[in-house]
């Protein structure tokens, strides 16, 4: 399952049109004053122009994408700070009930989600968080993104045998409490309270990996969408920032001609470049063995969570004063790379794993 | 394209692998690998078997000899030899002048000075750096004044790595001083028996003789000797530095290090354990092996957008100063981790045939050695500062 070249660019070339008309920064922060933090209309356009379809199995009309695929738009997420729930229902759930779910499951869900009137959202970091037992859920889940405005919630959950489980949870039903909740860079979340909640499980995987094997996968990939995701935040930050040294005159000259700061704008240079070649790798590996997947996500991810923390460090400290405000764009693209390292288990749990990874072979 | 290109490559570095595993001269290897000093014959040998081989020119255009490799078989050709702690590709004829002659070379020149460099029979020189133009190249003031059918030659060269072995020196003079310092400046070929031409050591920290100075007092040459056109030597100067853009021996001899700090971190016990079991050591050869996955998975890329036009004149600088400092900084950790036998340093035992040092492995004599010349890596061939310096204008405007 490769996706071609020429799909992936004409779908990025497609998406960044869309965001530059519909998702400019101005029209982001009247975004933040509506509930869920984002736009309807956006998520449905992204729907009709059928950028929710490009994880759907070719059965179902989908694109089926690959992990370039994928990294192409969130690129352009990060590009725009989409605030629509794209990883979390059209990448991450899609692929779940694509994968686990029973073809009654798929054939009920997958057309909703492409079609965007189904909003899932995922909880698969803390199995331990809640109880299952008879098809009922029970326990609370401290945040999930997205939480607030998804329909359908996939918790990963242990029943009464000790075995993990993916559950799909209704959100509309007396057993699941949610209180809203933002997150740092303005998108919406929620803490779920579970009573009693009744699930039904996807529980038949169709790839020919385990349930837990499926969960992993589906974690990787994950982290290699915020890769792209975290590409395109890198790239904003260096251009916005270089382009600012430029107008900027202090002392009777523009700032760029300091050769100290030059000098830091070719350093933040490097972690671009880094960063969009370990984006390949780490996306080339989701389909190779296990351990080398295991090693290539983990230290690409690790890598593009420093890089990404110091270019944007970097693109306030230079803007000065002006670099601390709200209404630059810089701070919003600081505050989501401030999450890169606490989503899906997070920078340092993937170092961990990356030097167990490197040095088993010593 | 980029799929193909890279399974030429492979079999390449599999090819290398069987060479230095099964032909290559078990002397030469273990020297090598310990890092003891290389004597003039040495070279000779490696080269002349890289030549048998086909690789000495690989990257060569057929009609001179080569192989017309891509740029990234080049890259990969002297990553894996580094890796494996291979002698040094000297590049002063292979990389540096044999492209400059045979793309702007007369056929007299060609035919004089090829055959020679391919099979490394004669020894070449770089004669660029002076005392008063190091990153500044453009501020040299070698004079060559023409005299009938000579050039006569004063001035001094300086860092001029191997002189002492050198049969010819390709040397960057002054022979004109209208316009800015670029023009005005020739690239002559000289012969370094000529008279006039003295070479003086440079003795470096690490207690060897790698450079020197090259003093010219009216050296005669050959006005059949001057490379292309009066006054354009400053193209062919920089055409023959955008041949060293693959350096793929900065990336294989970070990894080379690495390797070898991790076996050193499994052998060095403290109170009876591995080294390599702290969690302070495992954290810095983690951060190591994550810098390292990310210099060699770029160094990929942008040696890929050279063979596929794509690249924009940062790549190399990218791989210069990434791959330098790493290199520099697991070189320190490695020598730490030797604890006191990291401490002793026996230059002599550098040139003896066991070269076996008193304490530690039979490679912490060269491991030093290395570390200690290692520090012009991010001085020479484009100081670190020069390659941030070249990102800035070249790639971002600044």
């Amino acid at each position: 399952m490769t996706t071609d070249i020429e799909t992936i660019g004409m779908l990025r070339n497609s998406l960044e049109r869309y965001v530059e008309d519909n998702c400019s920064f101005l029209q982001r922060q009247e975004l933040m004053k509506e509930p869920g933090s984002f736009s309807q209309q956006v998520w449905s356009d992204l729907a009709e122009f059928g950028f929710l379809s490009l994880c759907l199995p070719a059965e179902h009309d989908g694109l089926d994408g690959d992990a370039a695929a994928v990294g192409a738009l969130m690129e352009v997420v990060g590009q725009a700070l989409l605030q629509e729930p794209f990883l979390m229902s059209a990448v991450l759930a899609t692929r779940l009930v694509a994968r686990l779910g029973d073809a009654g499951q798929r054939g009920r869900l997958l057309v909703g989600l492409a079609a965007g009137e189904l909003i899932f959202s995922c909880a698969l970091e803390q199995a331990d968080a809640c109880q299952l037992e008879d098809n009922r859920l029970s326990g609370r889940i401290p945040l999930v993104m997205h939480g607030d405005a998804a329909h359908g919630l996939l918790v990963a959950a242990r029943d009464a045998r000790g075995q993990l489980q993916l559950c799909l949870v209704d959100t509309d039903q007396s057993g699941v409490q949610r209180t809203a909740a933002r997150l740092l860079d303005g998108r919406g979340a929620a803490s779920v309270t579970l009573d009693n909640a009744q699930v039904e499980l996807l529980a038949t995987p169709n790839n020919g990996l385990s349930l837990v094997d499926n969960l992993q996968l589906l974690r990787d990939e994950a982290s290699v969408a915020l890769c792209g995701e975290a590409c395109g935040m890198i790239r904003v930050l260096l251009d916005t920032t270089n382009d600012y040294l430029k107008v900027r005159k202090q002392f009777g000259k523009p700032l760029a001609v300091n050769q100290a700061l030059q000098h830091r704008m070719a350093d933040l240079y490097l972690l671009l470049q880094e960063a969009l070649a370990l984006t390949d790798a780490a996306q080339r590996a989701l389909s190779g063995p296990v351990a080398e997947r295991r090693r290539l996500v983990s230290g690409a991810y690790t890598y593009i969570c420093d890089a990404a923390r110091q270019v944007a460090n970097e693109a306030v400290q230079l803007h000065g004063g002006l670099g601390i405000t709200e209404e630059l764009n810089v701070t919003h693209y600081f505050r989501r790379v401030m999450l890169l390292n606490s989503l899906f288990g997070g920078r340092d749990q993937h170092f961990l794993r990356f030097v167990e990874q490197s040095l088993t072979a010593a | 394209m980029s799929t193909q290109l890279l399974e030429k490559a492979q079999q390449l570095r599999e090819a290398v692998r069987h060479f230095v595993a099964h032909e290559m001269p078990a002397e030469l290897r273990v020297k090598s690998q310990r890092h003891q000093v290389l004597e003039r014959q040495d070279y000779l040998q490696w080269m002349q078997l890289l030549e048998r081989k086909g690789w000495a020119v690989g990257h060569w255009p057929q009609q001179y000899g080569g192989r017309q490799w891509s740029s990234l078989e080049r890259f990969v050709f002297e990553d894996e030899l580094a890796r494996l702690g291979c002698p040094w590709i000297i590049p002063f004829g292979v990389k540096y002048v044999g492209p400059v002659i045979y793309t702007f070379g007369s056929e007299q020149q060609k035919q004089r000075f090829l055959p020679g460099i391919v099979k490394t029979e004669e020894f070449w020189a770089q004669g660029y750096s002076e005392p008063g133009a190091g990153s500044d190249l453009a501020g040299l003031r070698t004079r060559a004044v023409r005299d009938g059918d000579h050039y006569v030659v004063n001035g001094q060269k300086v860092w001029t790595t191997y002189a002492q072995w050198a049969d010819w020196l390709f040397c960057l003079v002054r022979t004109g001083t209208d316009g800015k310092p670029q023009s005005g400046i020739s690239f002559l070929l000289i012969d370094m028996r000529s008279p006039g031409v003295t070479v003086k050591p440079i003795h470096t920290m690490d207690g060897y003789h790698h450079v020197n100075e090259v003093w010219l007092e009216d050296v005669r040459v050959p006005v059949e000797n001057l490379v292309g056109e009066e006054g354009a030597g400053w193209t062919y100067a920089k055409f023959l530095l955008q041949n060293e853009r693959t350096a793929g021996a900065i990336v294989g001899q970070a990894r080379h290090v690495l390797d070898r700090l991790k076996k050193q971190a499994v052998e060095t016990r403290v109170d009876g354990r591995p080294l390599i079991e702290q969690p302070l050591m495992r954290n810095r050869i983690g951060e190591f092996e994550l810098r390292f996955l990310a210099l060699e998975q770029a160094s990929y890329a942008g040696v890929l957008a050279m063979d596929e036009g794509r690249d924009n004149g940062g790549e190399a600088s990218l791989i210069k100063i990434r791959g330098t400092e790493l290199y520099q900084q697991v070189s320190e950790t490695l020598v730490d981790a030797l604890a006191e036998a990291g401490m002793v340093f026996d230059t002599e035992a550098l040139h003896a045939t066991p070269g076996l040092p008193l304490l530690g492995a039979d490679d912490v004599g060269g491991i030093l050695k290395e570390h200690l010349y290692n520090r012009a890596n991010t001085i020479f061939g484009g100081s670190s500062e020069v390659q941030r310096n070249i990102l800035a204008k070249v790639v971002l405007g600044l």
